[in-house]
């Protein structure tokens, strides 16, 4: 056999008068989708939007603002919505009513965070192979997910205690992360597979005749490309762990140095009264790292919920 | 004994026989290509060879040894996909480098390989960016890319230009040809497009519902069909099929009687018992010419194509108003919709098939309408 060279030299002497990048096709139109719509129509859309957005975030603006707000103030008549001698000083008084607050936050991002990656080690073969291969029990495997993430983990209360009591794990990380994690598993495949199947299954045999083995396959060129769906499920586990721990952690644990905060705000609860508004300040402060970690991944969020074809 | 050698080759999914027994011999060297409408297979087909499906019955055997069992990389091949089948998320070095990093290369070496590949292939500059960004020639050069560093014996390629538009497509028929002249590697292509096949084969093996109906080189299936599927399937316009019987058969060929046109002797190997059969007589369009011929019709075309270089008229023959005819005559002809015109066609011009579709052989010397089998250094 010629060279390499020789090969392909005459092949592409002429090149071929390619359409350069510059001129990529023109699209319909560039104008924004929102530009489309008259001004009453646009004054509709966003006030439909506003009426959600009111209705999704009233109980947290309500929060902030009792946060915000003196004890005294929070039952006085006629309640005052907007507090009138705001301070932030609830935002310091709490950390010394509940000394174990800052373990709590740290519990709770903890179990959520081991949690997701237990949930990602599982869910990304598994959605990959039930991409990709067909084998007996495939459907009933997948019917079976979508059957236990009908169930709410409370239905399950009393036989997962029993099991846990057995494994003797009561009040330890695991009873809250196990279970905690199984129920991470259907939604995860779910959505994982879906993005799988999207990806060519060409690119995988293309790889398979140039003698790449399937875990080369898998690592070299299904993950890098599911990549965006990795992301988006993480995030879901994400946040579906840390706002649905309470449930476990407060059956499966009673040593308050494991609590997570959502089970550490009871600490607020006094035999006379409810510190409401350090309770605020409390929820609030514990929910911003998560806050502040989705806007700076929420755009993978978007473009995972999104992507088209990963085909060219 | 060729390169390549399929024999009582068999694929069934689930009690469909998608290849029903198919034969083969490919020499090195050959470009072979696998033609045929959808659904006929020929894509099964280059995937069994591949090593991507699995054979049903069978023997697959490259260079001597079976390999049937064997995963796609140990049997010497490359193939190029009809999507390209890149990989978006790197680069076009790694993507040429791809079977490279596999066999686990020294970077050395794997950069000398790819960048001469790249620097040939015209994509030296575009070595960075990925392959989003380049068009569909470039891709598909890539592609080509990545199948040549391998060096393998045989290359596959899987309807390739078929994501081209037609101008492209066209040069791209000339560089792989270019590619094959320079490689001397055997080729196997599969396309549904018959200029392609045409185009570029040394030899075209027609596929029709999972069975071969005809092998041979180009101008082999356009003078001899062996059949009235391989007839039609080959040549555009298609071949006209005008019912006619057998009256007499001798030396000279078969005498048929064409309804309301008289009489002709086709120059065809006859078989015996043929007289008073019906038969089908075929006439390609490029065949059928304004005025009188050893078979005279009355044809009303019905609507005209003028291409310039060409008209194509399709309509109706005789009084029966159902047959559909094409002709295809010099760009000026003096045809016009609905007037009927008589259009003569030569005996020497004309297939004739049994009532089966098979052809009786034409007494046609090949050396006489292939170029390449002419002897020009006798004269």
């Amino acid at each position: 056999m010629t060279s390499t060279e020789s090969i392909v030299r005459d092949v592409a002497t002429e090149d071929t008068p390619v359409v350069p990048a510059t001129q990529a096709p023109p699209r319909t139109s560039d104008t924004p989708m929102i530009d489309r719509y008259g001004p009453v129509e646009k004054a509709l859309l966003y006030a439909g939007a506003g009426l959600f957005l009111i209705f999704i975030l009233m109980p947290f603006i309500e929060a902030g603002l009792v946060s915000l707000k003196p004890l005294s103030h929070l039952f006085s008549r006629p309640y005052n919505f907007f507090p009138e001698n705001a301070s932030f000083d609830a935002y310091v008084t709490m950390w010394q009513s509940v000394p174990l607050l800052g373990r709590y936050i740290a519990n709770g991002l903890f179990i959520a965070l081991v949690q997701t990656a237990l949930a990602l080690l599982l869910i990304v073969p598994a959605s990959y192979a039930l991409a990709r291969f067909e084998f007996p029990g495939h459907g009933l495997i997948l019917g079976g997910f979508l059957a236990v993430s009908m169930f709410s983990g409370a239905v399950l209360l009393i036989p997962l205690y029993r099991l846990m009591r057995t494994f003797g794990i009561l009040n330890t990380y695991w009873a809250m992360i196990i279970p905690g994690t199984a129920f991470l598993l259907p939604t995860g495949i779910w959505l994982l597979r879906t993005y799988m199947l999207r990806i060519p299954r060409e690119l995988e045999e293309a790889a398979w005749v140039d003698g790449a083995g399937r875990f080369y396959i898998f690592r070299r060129v299904v993950l890098p490309l599911a990549m965006p769906g990795v992301v988006v499920v993480a995030l879901t586990a994400f946040i579906t762990s840390f706002a649905q721990q309470f449930i476990f952690a407060l059956t499966f644990n009673s040593k308050s140095e494991l609590m997570p905060l959502s089970v550490g705000l009871f600490s607020f609860f006094g035999r006379q009264e409810v510190i409401w508004n350090e309770l605020m300040a409390a929820s609030i402060t514990g929910i911003a790292p998560v806050l502040v970690m989705f806007v700076f991944l929420q755009r993978y969020l978007v473009a995972g919920m999104t992507a088209g074809a990963v085909k060219q | 004994m060729g390169q390549l050698t399929l024999s009582k080759l068999r694929k069934s999914f689930s009690n469909i026989e998608v290849i029903k027994t198919v034969d083969l011999d490919v020499e090195e060297g050959e470009f072979v290509v696998f033609v045929g409408p959808s659904g006929c297979g020929k894509s099964t087909l280059l995937r069994m060879i591949a090593g991507l499906e699995e054979a049903t019955g069978g023997d697959i055997v490259i260079s001597g040894k079976r390999v049937n069992e064997l995963p796609p990389v140990k049997r010497g091949i490359a193939m190029v996909f009809q999507s390209y089948a890149l990989y978006p998320h790197m680069s076009v070095f790694e993507n040429i480098a791809f079977p490279l990093r596999v066999e686990k290369m020294n970077e050395a070496d794997l950069n000398t390989k790819v960048n001469e590949a790249a620097r040939v292939l015209q994509l030296d500059t575009r070595l960075k960016q990925k392959p989003g960004t380049l068009s569909g020639g470039q891709r598909q050069r890539v592609a080509i890319g990545r199948a040549i560093v391998r060096e393998p014996k045989i290359f596959l390629f899987d309807e390739p230009l078929s994501n081209l538009d037609a101008a492209l497509r066209a040069e791209m028929r000339i560089e792989l040809t270019n590619l094959h002249k320079k490689l001397g590697a055997t080729m196997i292509y599969v396309t549904h497009d018959q200029i392609e096949a045409m185009t570029m084969a040394d030899r075209i093996v027609v596929l029709n519902f999972g069975e071969i109906a005809q092998v041979g080189s180009p101008l082999e299936l356009y003078h001899k069909p062996a059949n009235t599927f391989v007839a039609s399937f080959i040549g555009n316009p298609k071949m006209n099929f005008l019912e006619v019987t057998c009256t007499g058969a001798g030396a000279a060929g078969v005498t048929v009687s064409l309804d309301g046109s008289g009489e002709a002797v086709i120059p065809v190997a006859p078989h015996e018992d043929l007289v008073g059969r019906t038969l089908t007589l075929g006439i390609r369009p490029e065949h059928v010419h304004l005025g009188s011929g050893d078979l005279e019709l009355a044809f009303t075309p019905g609507v005209i194509e003028r291409l310039g270089i060409h008209s194509v008229a399709y309509g109706t023959v005789g009084s029966s108003g159902e047959n559909n005819f094409c002709g295809l005559f010099h760009g000026t002809a003096a045809i016009r919709d609905g007037r009927a015109a008589t259009v003569g066609i030569n005996a020497a011009d004309c297939h004739l098939f049994d009532e089966d579709g098979q052809a009786l052989e034409r007494q046609i010397e090949l050396s006489q309408a292939d170029e390449a089998l002419v002897d020009h250094t006798a004269a």
